[in-house]
This record gives C-alpha cells, sequence and structure tokens, in this order.
C-alpha cells in the first residue's frame, strides 16, 4: 500500500509540475521514486507512468475543451508527416513518459547513503 | 537491469539462484548506473536542447501540453473577451466578424493604433517578427547559416539603416502613430508571453520574440520596397550587351516597348522642365560606360542567388475605374487586386478603422499601423506597381594609391564603413563591413567596386502619406498626400462618392544627368541621379473623357513622354493584362460590379488572341500527323480562355514557350549569353510578339546554325517539336490535355512547411491574364480583390488564406476557397458587422 500511496503522490507531483509550466517535473520526481523504491522492476514501470500521466492528463484535457485534431494534424505537418496526427501525440507521450522512465531508472540505480537505503 | 533487479530482491526467487559473488554484482551496479547516467543524460539533452544537425527543436519545451506547441489549440479558440491594455486612454471595442475581420472602434486616433497593433500581433506576431528580422539581418539567428546570404545581403542593400533615418526624421503624428502601434503590439508580446500564448513557431524555433520597436515597423515597409523594385536589370542589360553584342541587344531590348500597348495617360506632355538623360535609343555606349559593365557577371550571379523575393523579378497588378457614365449603377466603379507572393499567412489582413479621424477599411500589412488598400466614408484606392527604374549601377573608380578612397567629381573621397554584428544559431557571430559611397552600399567589392543607388535607401515619410490617404476626402486631398511617396513607385487607382476617378503613378521617378542607366555606370560623379521627374509631370489621369482608366504594370506612356523611366525589356509588363482590361472596359455598354469581378478572373490570353491565328495560318499546307492535325483543329475551335478545362489553352502555353526557345535558344548557345533565359523572357516575348505580327522576316529567326528562316518557319518547328513531347507526358489524344492537368497553384506556408500550403489545386489563367497565374505551379497572384460601387454603395473583398497564422485555427485558410472560386466578400462596416450573426466582441480596458 505504501508503494502504490508514494506512486500516486509521485504522479500527482509530477502533474502539478507541468501544469505550473515544469515540464521536466516528471524527471525529477521520478528519480526521487526510483531512489525510495530502489527495485528496477517496480520503479521503471512506475517511473515511465508517472511521466506518462502527468503529460498525458493536460493533453485529454485540451482535447476535451478545445479538440485538438487540427493542432494535431498541424503538428505533424511542421514535423514532415503530412496527414499523421497520431504521430505528435505518440511523440508527446513518449517524451513523457522517457522522462519519467529515465529519471526512475536513474534514482533506482543510484548507490544511496545507508539512511536512504533504510527508507528502501 | 535484469541482474540489477535479481540482485535488489534475491528472497522473493523460489527457483534455486546461482547467487552472483560480491564482486560481479559490484561490477553490475556499476553496468547498470553507467547505463541509467547515459540514457538519462541523452533523454535529457534532446528534451531541453535542439539537435541542430537533425533539425529537431528541443523537444521538452516543444512537444509539452501545458506550454509548448499544443497551446496553438487554445490559440486557435476565439471567444468574447475583456482585455486590458497598457497604454489605452479610453475604452475600445474590437468586433470579429465570423471569418476573423477586425472592426477597431475608438474614442482617440492614439487608441485605434495602439489596439490595431494589438490586434495585428494576436493573430500575425510570429510573420511580423520573420518580416522585421529579414529587413533587419537577423534571420540567422532563429534558423542559422541557411539565411546568413540573405542577412548580408539586407545589412549590405541598407533596410535597417534607411528605417533608422526614417525613425530620426518623422514628423510628430507619425511618430505618435507608430509609438501606439508598438505599444500595442508589446502589450501582446507580454500577454501571450505570460500566458504560454506565444505561436506554436516560436516554441518550435526555440525563441521569443524581443520588444517591438517603430523601427521594426518601418523595417516591414522597406521589406515591400525592396520585393517590389530592387532590381538587378542593369547588371542583366550589360551581360547581354557583352555576350549577344549592341545591336542584338538595342534591338531586343529596347527602351520604348516593340508591341502594341495601352498607356493610361496618352498625353499630351508638358516639355521636359529637368534636364532629360541623352534620349538615346540606341545601345552603343560610350567608353566609360562600357568599361563601368566590370564585374556585372559576379555581382549578377550573386544577386541570382538569393532567396526568392529579395529582388523583383517583374510585378503583376490590376487596378481600374469607371466613371459614372459608364457605370450601370450610376456611381462610380473601382477595383484592384494587387498581384503578390500567395503566401499562408497572407501578406494582408482585413480590417476597419473608426476613430475620430480616421474611419478606414480595408487591407493592412501586418507590422504597419494603416489600411494600404480600401476606402474610407467618401474615396476607395487601390495600386498597382509602377515598374519605372529606381535602381542603378555605379562601378566605383580606385586605384591603389587611395587605398579605401573612390574617385568622385574630381576628388578622391573616403567611403563611409558601418559595421554589423550578425548572429548565427548554432554557429559564431559573422561580422559585417559595409562601405557606402555618394551613390550607396557598396554590394560587390571582387576586383571592381559597384555600388547601387536604390530609391529604397532614400529616407521617406511614407506613413505620413498612408495616413493622409487615409483620411483624404477628395482628388484634392488624394493626390496631395501623395507628393511625398518616394518608393516603391504605384499606380493609385481612385474612385469617389461624388463620381470622380482618377489614375497616378505616385513616386520618385530618378534622372541621371547623364549616360545609360539601363547599365551600370561609371561612378566618377557625371552619371549620378540628378533629380526626379517634377510631381505634375509624373503620369497621371483625372476624370478621363473615356470614363475608364486601368494599370496593369504596363508603362505608363505613350512614346511622347519627355523623361526616361525604364526599358520596356523588364521593368514594365509587357502589356498583355493591360491590353485585355482595357479591351473590357472599353466595349459598348455600361459596367456593374459584377463586371468588375467577372473582370478579376478574367482568364482570355490577350496575346493568344494574337498570335495563335497567325499559327494557324502557317500550320495550313503544313504536313501534320494525326495528333498534330487534331491538336490543331482544338486551337481552330478555341477562344482563347486559359480555363482548366481547355486543351487548347495547353497547346497554346506549352507552344508559346516552344516558340521562344525556337527562335531564341540558338542565339543564347551559340553567343554563350550568361543571362538566364527566363530572366528576360518577358522582353523576348514581346519580340516575338511583334515580328511574327509584323516583321516575320526578322533576322532574328535565322539564327547562327539553323539557316535562313521566317516565322512561319519557326511556328512550324517548334509545333513539330512539342506535340509529341506533350504526347509523351499527357498521352496521344490532344483533347485529354486540359490546362488543370498541368497547371495550378499553391498557396505556400511562409515558414516553407510545405505540409500547411494550400493545395497546388489545378488552376486557371496565366501569366499574362488579368487572373494571373504564371508559374507551374503558380505561387504568385491576385493577393487581395476588392471592388467598389459608390453608386450602389458596396464594397467587397477576398485573399487567400485567413486573418490567423495559426494552422490550427479556423482563419487560418477559411478565406481560401471563396478566393479561388471569384468570390468576393462584404465589407462591412463596424455597425453592419455588429448586427451581423457570429460576430464576437473584444472589450479592450486601459
Amino acid at each position: 500500500v505504501r508503494l502504490y500511496v508514494a506512486v500516486l503522490l509521485a504522479a500527482l507531483l509530477a502533474l502539478a509540475g507541468v501544469l505550473l509550466g515544469w515540464w521536466w517535473a516528471a524527471f525529477p520526481v521520478a528519480l526521487l521514486l526510483g531512489a525510495v523504491v530502489g527495485r528496477v522492476r517496480v520503479a521503471l514501470p512506475a517511473g515511465a507512468g508517472l511521466g506518462l500521466l502527468a503529460w498525458l492528463v493536460p493533453l485529454a484535457v485540451a482535447q476535451s475543451r478545445y479538440g485538438l485534431g487540427p493542432t494535431a494534424t498541424s503538428l505533424a505537418a511542421i514535423m514532415g508527416f503530412d496527414r499523421q496526427a497520431g504521430l505528435p501525440v505518440v511523440a508527446t507521450l513518449v517524451i513523457g513518459a522517457l522522462l519519467g522512465l529515465t529519471g526512475a531508472w536513474l534514482g533506482s540505480a543510484l548507490p544511496l547513503p545507508a539512511l536512504a537505503r533504510r527508507a528502501r | 537491469v535484469t541482474l540489477g533487479a535479481r540482485a535488489a530482491a534475491p528472497a522473493q526467487s523460489n527457483a534455486p539462484v546461482r547467487r552472483p559473488t560480491q564482486r560481479a554484482l559490484s561490477k553490475w551496479r556499476f553496468v547498470n548506473l553507467f547505463s541509467a547516467l547515459i540514457v538519462s543524460a541523452a533523454v535529457l539533452y534532446v528534451s531541453f536542447f535542439p539537435l541542430r544537425l537533425a533539425g529537431l527543436p528541443a523537444l521538452g519545451p516543444a512537444f509539452n501540453p501545458v506550454t509548448g506547441a499544443w497551446t496553438m489549440a487554445a490559440d486557435a479558440q476565439e471567444t468574447d473577451r475583456t482585455i486590458r491594455l497598457a497604454g489605452l486612454q479610453q475604452p475600445v471595442s474590437v468586433l470579429l466578424e465570423k471569418d476573423g475581420t477586425a472592426h477597431v472602434s475608438s474614442q482617440t486616433d492614439h487608441d485605434l493604433f495602439l489596439t490595431t497593433g494589438y490586434v495585428h500581433a494576436r493573430f500575425r506576431l510570429f510573420q511580423m517578427d520573420l518580416m522585421r528580422r529579414q529587413g533587419a539581418g537577423r534571420l540567422s539567428e532563429v534558423v542559422g547559416k541557411a539565411a546568413l546570404e540573405s542577412d548580408r545581403f539586407e545589412l549590405e542593400l541598407g533596410l535597417l539603416r534607411t528605417a533608422q533615418l526614417e525613425w530620426t526624421q518623422a514628423s510628430p503624428d507619425e511618430r505618435d502613430v507608430l509609438l501606439a502601434y508598438t505599444q500595442g503590439v508589446n502589450d501582446r508580446i507580454d500577454e501571450a508571453t505570460s500566458a504560454h500564448q506565444l505561436d506554436a513557431m516560436f516554441t518550435l524555433l526555440g525563441y521569443k520574440p524581443e520588444r517591438w520597436t517603430p523601427i521594426d515597423s518601418l523595417l516591414i515597409k522597406g521589406d515591400m520596397t525592396q520585393t517590389l523594385n530592387f532590381t538587378d536589370t542593369p547588371l542583366a542589360m550589360a551581360l547581354l550587351n557583352r555576350s549577344l553584342g549592341t545591336d542584338l541587344t538595342t534591338e531586343w531590348f529596347p527602351i520604348l516597348p516593340p508591341n502594341t500597348q495601352s498607356p493610361y495617360d496618352p498625353g499630351p506632355y508638358s516639355p521636359a522642365s529637368v534636364a532629360p538623360i541623352e534620349q538615346v535609343q540606341s545601345m552603343q555606349s560610350a567608353d566609360a560606360a562600357q568599361s563601368a559593365i566590370g564585374d556585372a557577371q559576379q555581382l549578377y550571379d550573386r544577386l541570382a542567388q538569393l532567396p526568392t523575393g529579395l529582388i523583383a523579378r517583374g510585378g503583376a497588378s490590376n487596378n481600374w475605374a469607371v466613371a459614372p457614365g459608364k457605370s450601370a449603377s450610376g456611381g462610380a466603379l473601382l477595383a484592384g487586386d494587387p498581384h503578390l507572393h500567395l503566401t499562408l499567412p497572407a501578406i494582408w489582413f482585413q480590417l476597419t478603422m473608426d476613430s475620430p479621424r480616421y474611419h478606414v477599411a480595408g487591407v493592412s500589412i501586418p507590422g504597419t499601423p494603416v489600411v494600404l488598400i480600401g476606402h474610407n466614408e467618401h474615396i476607395a484606392w487601390s495600386l498597382t506597381d509602377a515598374q519605372n527604374q529606381q535602381t542603378f549601377f555605379y562601378v566605383e573608380k580606385e586605384d591603389a594609391s587611395h587605398p579605401g578612397m573612390y574617385f568622385w567629381k574630381g576628388q578622391w573621397k573616403e567611403y563611409t564603413t558601418l559595421s554589423y554584428d550578425i548572429p548565427v544559431l548554432g554557429g559564431t557571430t559573422q561580422h559585417l563591413k559595409v562601405r557606402w559611397s555618394v551613390h550607396g552600399p557598396a554590394i560587390s567589392e571582387r576586383g571592381q567596386t559597384t555600388s547601387v543607388w536604390w530609391a529604397g535607401n532614400l529616407p521617406s515619410q511614407d506613413l505620413d502619406v498612408l495616413l493622409g490617404i487615409d483620411r483624404a476626402s477628395s482628388w484634392h486631398e488624394f493626390r496631395d498626400a501623395l507628393r511625398g511617396w518616394l518608393s516603391p513607385t504605384h499606380n493609385f487607382v481612385y474612385a469617389d462618392d461624388e463620381g470622380n476617378i482618377g489614375l497616378i503613378s505616385a513616386g520618385y521617378f530618378p534622372q541621371v544627368a547623364k549616360g545609360q542607366p539601363w547599365l551600370p555606370m561609371p561612378g566618377t560623379g557625371e552619371y549620378d541621379v540628378a533629380g526626379t521627374i517634377p510631381f505634375d509631370q509624373i503620369p497621371q489621369e483625372y476624370n478621363p473623357r473615356a470614363g475608364i482608366i486601368w494599370s496593369a504594370n504596363q508603362r505608363q506612356v505613350t512614346t511622347d513622354y519627355p523623361y526616361y523611366i525604364g526599358t520596356a525589356s523588364n521593368f514594365f509588363d509587357p502589356g498583355y493584362r493591360a491590353n485585355e482590361i482595357h479591351r473590357v472596359l472599353s466595349a459598348p455598354g455600361k459596367l456593374s460590379a459584377a463586371d468588375m469581378r467577372a473582370l478579376q478572373t478574367d482568364t482570355r490570353d490577350y496575346l493568344a488572341a494574337e498570335i495563335v491565328p497567325v499559327l494557324l495560318k502557317s500550320l495550313s499546307g503544313a504536313k501534320l500527323s494525326a495528333t498534330e492535325a487534331s491538336a490543331a483543329s482544338l486551337l481552330r475551335s478555341w477562344d482563347y480562355y486559359m480555363d482548366t478545362d481547355s486543351a487548347a489553352a495547353t497547346i497554346w502555353a506549352y507552344f508559346y514557350g516552344w516558340y521562344v526557345a525556337e527562335v531564341f535558344n540558338p542565339w543564347w548557345k551559340s553567343r554563350a549569353v550568361k543571362v538566364d533565359i527566363g530572366e528576360v523572357s518577358d522582353a523576348l516575348e514581346q519580340d516575338l510578339e511583334a515580328w511574327t505580327l509584323h516583321d516575320p522576316g526578322n533576322r532574328a529567326f535565322s539564327a547562327p546554325g539553323v539557316g535562313s528562316r521566317t516565322a512561319a518557319d519557326a511556328q512550324r518547328a517548334a509545333f513539330h517539336k512539342m506535340i509529341p513531347q506533350i504526347a509523351k507526358t499527357l498521352g496521344s489524344d490532344p483533347s485529354s490535355w486540359t490546362w488543370g492537368r498541368v497547371h495550378g497553384r499553391v498557396l505556400e506556408n511562409l515558414a516553407d512547411i510545405s505540409g500547411l500550403n494550400y493545395g497546388p489545386l489545378a488552376e486557371r489563367g496565366d501569366g499574362r491574364t488579368p487572373l494571373a497565374a504564371g508559374g507551374y505551379p503558380s505561387t504568385h497572384g491576385p493577393s487581395w480583390r476588392m471592388v467598389v460601387d459608390w453608386g450602389s454603395h458596396t464594397f467587397a473583398g477576398v485573399y487567400p488564406g485567413g486573418q490567423s497564422e495559426n494552422p490550427a485555427s479556423a482563419w487560418y485558410t477559411d478565406r481560401a476557397d471563396a478566393w479561388w472560386g471569384g468570390e468576393l466578400r462584404p465589407m462591412l462596416s463596424a455597425e453592419e458587422a455588429g448586427s451581423a450573426g457570429g460576430t464576437l466582441r473584444w472589450s479592450m480596458r486601459p
């Protein structure tokens, strides 16, 4: 339960950071989570998930408020992929997930002092 | 990773596990950490920093859903709003029609221009930023070294210097207007920056717009002047003179047009009141002029490599007016369609401006605070480029004993040197020194220094002129306002609510004291620009007896005009659009606003109507293949309209190109001419027209290596060669060779993103029809169409594209279909817009 709560809190923290304009927030939050959780098999999916969530929620809100179709189509065109509107959406979510995943991985791999090891 | 995970949780596994040794564990922990560090660093790098080589922006700020490019979705939403604007004196109302046309109504003039600045920046800030950067030579700072040559050239040419001088010399009225407008633009920059609403292109290119300044607005005016009248024609003429020889150059590139044209100001003219230039009708050059040709090739080659738009390559615009006596409504009619590069967003932004002194509607150029083409309560106007020569090249006399100096009027003078830094994205800042002689900037210094005198470098108060036009209520006030207009020279057409019509080619008409200004001239002083044609003697006409007046970039005056204003070869249009417009307007009967609209989309090729009958006569009796006979038959029944479903239109368009090549290519090859034949095709087409109709035995048809020929021989040869070539690409049935299969048009995205273009789509017309559509596909054409009927008090207009530069906005291309179909939309007043459905309201508060 404590793990789930930790992951949930981390996800909320990352989301709040992104909403405040700190698009990179998923990385440090996931890094902290990885350091606390320690176990790679848990830290990696949790980190990727929180990164994904932190970037997905604002995107979903924008979709519900404005509709992102024309924007996605335009971004695809700017990227050089005409009429492949899904591509910028996927790219966006992948970036968010990667920020969380790498943060968690690095956090879990860090050689931590004794205090942090006890927290694990 | 796997080993690391095992190491982290060995007790959870029930299977027998061979425990790694402590040493192996440490090794894998190190590998895991090292890998995590490398991958994290890579992800963070591409998130925070752009990958210039791959053309990728920093991915984090670019793609994040809250402050990145996705904000264009929110930016595309328009609603009723209350907006606080710093600097406003009173509340201002802005109405936005359902197509985004803005109506700004204010209680003070200051607030009008401030709000106009805000509205322009709200919808076109990226476009405005690109335009000011182009003029200031600062594109490389945001797009890298690809723009370096453009930046160097712009700084050498002096747009920034001229804008700075204009600002220091601005009248109090002009200063007030520019300062208010600047405040409005900066209000929007502040708002957009703090609310993360900057155009997505800023985000993707990774920079934020700097504060707007009045000089930026003047730079944008400079950009337009350059694209319309900075030419390299004297260099081309020098090269032609050198390779073809003076006799052929004189004959093929004459000062006066070889074909029949329709000048709008037929005279009589007053005698020249300033000493005109030598009335030399020959290219026989004096020794001084010959030596002045100098290194024209190097400079010509350099200018040829500059991006499109920096050198004027001939214009194409139409305007005309009809007096009440010929108008079905009983009031004066006016029509105008300036032809420019068609971009998304368009060069124009449509609005009405209402304040105590201004009640004006029409189109403005974002970045400038005035309506450039439109109407007010009493008058309407439009403009076409006048095409007179405003660029002159001077070869400076230098010698080794006077380093850094040039010889002028009997003495050695030092160049004035200006220094600039050009920041380059992803590279080192470039330092540029520009030397100025009395003639202008030295733009070529490889072996010989060539300076350029360009009217666009004369500091002018053109903004004052445009403000005067916006306020004018009569021809007298309109014409008086234009006294201060210098460059680019425009044919301003006029019609008012009292039934008066007029046309005046306002601007600077440079006169040199001596020499042949169509070639580079010696810079020693005797050949300098000595002044301009007096305002009362520039081409103009008011309430002509025929009741019609028109311009389409043709030479405005007849051969009797006492001043030199440019050569026929490349400054002026060959005149086919003007002839067609004149033909339609001068037909018996009354004309209506609907007729004006139809004429704007007229696709009758005047040249085809002249040449095709001659071609058919040349082909009669000739031995033709079945395909050739079928093609000739199509031409025989053709009405000369370049419609998309016309196969004859394709045959004609290809034929004239092949005919030009058949006659002139052998000359180009045998004389090793280094000027691109396409650059002088206007001149060659005029020649060929004149010879085909009146001089079929001209020696030009008997080029070296082809033997003695007549026009008819050349036509048959071109036709025989052309038909199999078309059949190869379009099939053997000529009736299927419809114009729409080979000819289209595209509205090009300003940032050169092809996926954000509109088209290419099949398009009617060609480069010679009033509906101008030259090129394959055409990228140039009617950038705004307007028709005014003072009898019914109706105003209508449309431009291709939409009001917003945001491609996700409904106002990005919403006008394109109407424009393509030749429709016009009503230009509503603020009151009419207020009562129309779908209008949004912005309340601007101090």
